[in-house]
């Protein structure tokens, strides 16, 4: 009898999970949105610097910075949802939200579900090393011992690309930071968002090499097929490039933790084109 | 120690109270919905009707396998995509934890009713009472309060998992407390022992004022029952 | 009009094929004490649980008034059809006035106030009237039964069914039960009463009923029942009962 039930239970969630898949709830078009007054976007809450909730509990971040700015050329009040990283796709497909603009990075997996926009950030591989013994380009590494963890994009593109570097692999990121303060190896790499900021808060240490291998994008994302919206970021992400909208947003939230060492021109797109 | 600053930064401790509010509002509202359709779906389970025996089974089984967390994830999303019904996290939070508690209590309700003896049935018809009265004024009572202390603990584990909430978009006290470990990770690195430990508290004082409530009742009765 | 309060007609019931009343056939008048006795399992109980609807009979007719109750609303029925039964049916989760006025206020819809102040008299003619605001817990066993006749009393029934109400009690506590019944009969209630007390169903009955096997075997007056039965099956019954001819060897 229990098994019974567990295998029609099983049944009806795979069936309400596919009716599920098949069509997205209808999401809103831009003259809806203006016409109901208020722009809701998906965004972190508890990623800084991109999206998190200050001790006032305000939304800041790279993020939400353009998410203000989305929501006012608009003339419209902004909603900010909180979103996590696993149900970002769900959001958009249920018509949760309008735009995701939660560090989303651009894939063609991800393309597939949802449309992204012109990208507004670029992430790509970080190396941190010791001032005493920095490392500041690729041929430097040559034949040095190289921390990562494993399953990251850096394990792959060094493995890929340069053989002649000895890779150090351990599970988490807490391993590999540990194993760097304590010299096992000469210099980390993963991605330079995540190598910049550690750099800061320990002293010592610099990202010698800001940006390296393969470079992924970061972009707003709407629903598959909502044009009008789509069009709408593209647009404003085209004609921000004149006021050089996203060195300001940098400046504004990510150069306190990224420091003045870094140049904005690894991380910031401006106008959606990638050099 | 330094990093315990961080509860208090800027209004931080107001921002966790509030978490706890939306943690407490939405079990509340949950529980009180649970417990006054968990009787209904009691009554029902006692019932020898073997459609509505069916039905409820199947209920109880669903909230039993299925995890709360899909629950959560079917109706916020899966509603609206598959009937473009919108409606917000705190909605669909109510609705599943209703869905669920109503379940578990219908059976903590049947197994009460259960075990009352069937003369109490009986003396109560033979008082002329109608089927209604008989279960308002002497079944319900008694399997009240052979209920409380496994509907109390229903509560709490309700408060608990209203944590996954903050998967549907709800802010609510643990996701509060993780807003704020992230937003001061480059100031306090070691803030997340004292918000985690602040969160700790804070789930435990709302807990245990129901613990001990249940506890007084349980005393209460105890010295009534014959 | 038959003129009596209760008339049971060629009643059959059975539980799982087994017969267990075959042709019952009973007409009690106004004020009528009418006790039924019998070996454990002829039926007795299953004969009052059919009069006030807690079994349904598979055949033959009841009627009360001179109405057949399976055309009636059973809860009319037995708001007029007070039963007490073997014991611990006092509701534990009330106190005595509770248990007292729960059927009057709620199924006659009399005022509290009203039934308060009859429970409280009702309780001191049968010796309990400080146990207004006990609870059943507090009580012994006889006092509960005590209570529960009270409590059926309160509805004013015209018919009582006393279910062996004291077969549960300690023998000490068994007369103060009876007590209470006997002063019922003498108010002229009308009373269907199971009993293995033989003394107490001579002294009470106005008549009585033997039942064996679903059956009326022997049907008569106390005094002639209980001193001169005329079938021997209710001769050996008695018997039983009787200690004298028995003597430690």
């Amino acid at each position: 009898m229990k098994k019974l039930f567990a295998l029609i239970l099983a049944l009806a969630l795979v069936l309400s999970l596919t009716a599920g898949a098949l069509a997205d709830a209808k999401a809103r078009s831009l003259d809806e949105i203006k016409e109901s007054g208020k722009l809701v976007i998906g965004v972190f809450s508890d990623k800084k610097p991109f999206g998190y909730v200050d001790e006032y509990g305000e939304y800041q971040g790279y993020d939400v910075y353009f998410a203000r700015r989305l929501a006012q050329d608009l003339g419209v009040e902004l909603e900010l949802v909180s979103v996590d990283a696993p149900n970002r796709v769900e959001y958009l497909t249920s018509a949760k939200v309008d735009i995701i603009l939660a560090n989303f990075t651009v894939t063609p997996e991800r393309a597939e579900v949802v449309d992204f926009a012109l990208p507004y950030m670029k992430v790509a591989l970080g190396v941190v090393s010791p001032d005493a013994a920095l490392i500041t380009s690729i041929e430097d590494l040559r034949g040095k011992k190289l921390i990562v963890s494993k399953g990251t994009t850096a394990e792959t593109w060094f493995t890929a690309n340069e053989p002649e570097v000895e890779l150090l692999k351990f599970d988490t990121y807490t391993e590999t930071f540990n194993a760097l303060l304590d010299g096992r190896g000469d210099a980390l790499s993963t991605d330079n968002t995540e190598v910049l900021a550690w750099a800061i808060e320990n002293p010592g240490f610099t990202v010698g090499i800001e940006s390296l291998g393969s470079l992924d994008t970061i972009a707003p994302a709407v629903q598959k097929g909502n044009d009008t919206v789509l069009a709408y970021i593209n647009e404003e992400i085209e004609a921000l490039a004149a006021e050089q909208f996203f060195h300001a947003d940098y400046e504004a939230t990510l150069k306190d933790v990224y420091g003045d060492a870094v140049d904005p021109d690894n991380l910031v797109v401006e106008g959606g084109a990638i050099e | 120690m330094r990093d315990l600053a961080v509860l208090f930064k800027g209004n931080n401790p107001a921002r966790l109270l509030g978490g706890l509010g939306v943690t407490l509002k939405l079990s509340l509202i949950s529980v009180v919905l649970s417990i006054a359709l968990g009787l209904v779906v009691g009554v029902l389970m006692t019932l020898k009707n073997p459609v509505v025996r069916a039905v409820t089974r199947l209920w109880l089984e669903t909230v039993r396998i299925v995890p709360q967390l899909v629950l959560l994830f079917l109706v916020y999303f899966g509603m609206a995509k598959a009937f473009n019904l919108q409606m917000s996290g705190e909605t669909a939070a109510v609705i599943v934890f209703t869905f669920w508690g109503a379940g578990e209590m219908g059976d903590l309700v049947r197994g009460a009713i259960t075990s009352i003896p069937v003369h109490q049935r009986e003396s109560g018809a033979a008082l002329g009472l109608t089927q209604g009265q008989v279960w308002a004024h002497v079944l319900l009572p008694q399997a009240a309060r052979r209920l409380v202390p496994q509907a109390i603990n229903l509560t709490t584990r309700m408060i608990k998992t209203t944590s996954l909430v903050m998967l549907i978009g709800v802010v609510e006290v643990l996701k509060v407390g993780s807003q704020i470990i992230d937003a001061a990770r480059y100031d306090a690195p070691q803030g997340a022992v004292w918000v985690y430990g602040a969160v700790f508290l804070l789930y435990f004082f709302a807990c245990w004022p129901i613990s001990l409530l249940a506890k007084h009742l349980e005393k209460q009765w105890a010295c009534q029952e014959g | 009009m038959s003129g009596y309060v209760l008339e049971i007609k060629n009643l059959k019931k059975s539980f799982d094929g087994n017969g267990v009343l075959d042709g019952i056939d009973l007409a009690m008048g106004d004020g009528e004490v009418v006790v039924v006795v019998g070996p454990s399992g002829c039926g007795k109980s299953t004969l009052l649980r059919c009069v006030n609807g807690l079994e349904t009979p598979d055949s033959g007719e009841i009627l009360l008034d001179g109405a057949p109750i399976s055309g009636m609303d059973m809860v009319q029925v037995r708001r007029q059809i007070g039963m007490v039964f073997q014991s611990y049916d006092l509701f534990p989760h009330m106190d005595v006035l509770g248990n007292l006025s729960l059927g009057p206020v709620k199924a006659l819809k009399r005022s509290n106030d009203e039934v308060k102040a009859e429970a409280v008299q009702a309780l001191a003619r049968v010796g309990l009237a400080d146990k207004l605001h006990a609870l059943p817990r507090q009580l012994s066993g006889g006092q509960k039964q005590r209570v529960a006749l009270v409590r059926a009393m309160l509805m004013h029934p015209r018919l009582l069914l006393l279910d062996e109400i004291t077969a549960a009690l300690d023998p000490e506590m068994v007369r103060e039960v009876l007590n209470v019944v006997l002063d019922l009969a003498r108010d002229g209630r009308t009373m269907l009463i199971v009993t293995h007390e033989m003394r107490f169903a001579e002294a009470v009955a106005d008549r009585v009923l033997f039942l064996e096997g679903g059956k009326v075997v022997e049907e008569g007056r106390p005094a002639d029942f209980f001193h001169h039965p005329q079938t021997p099956r209710a001769r050996a019954f008695l018997d039983t009962f009787e200690f004298d001819t028995v003597k430690k060897a």
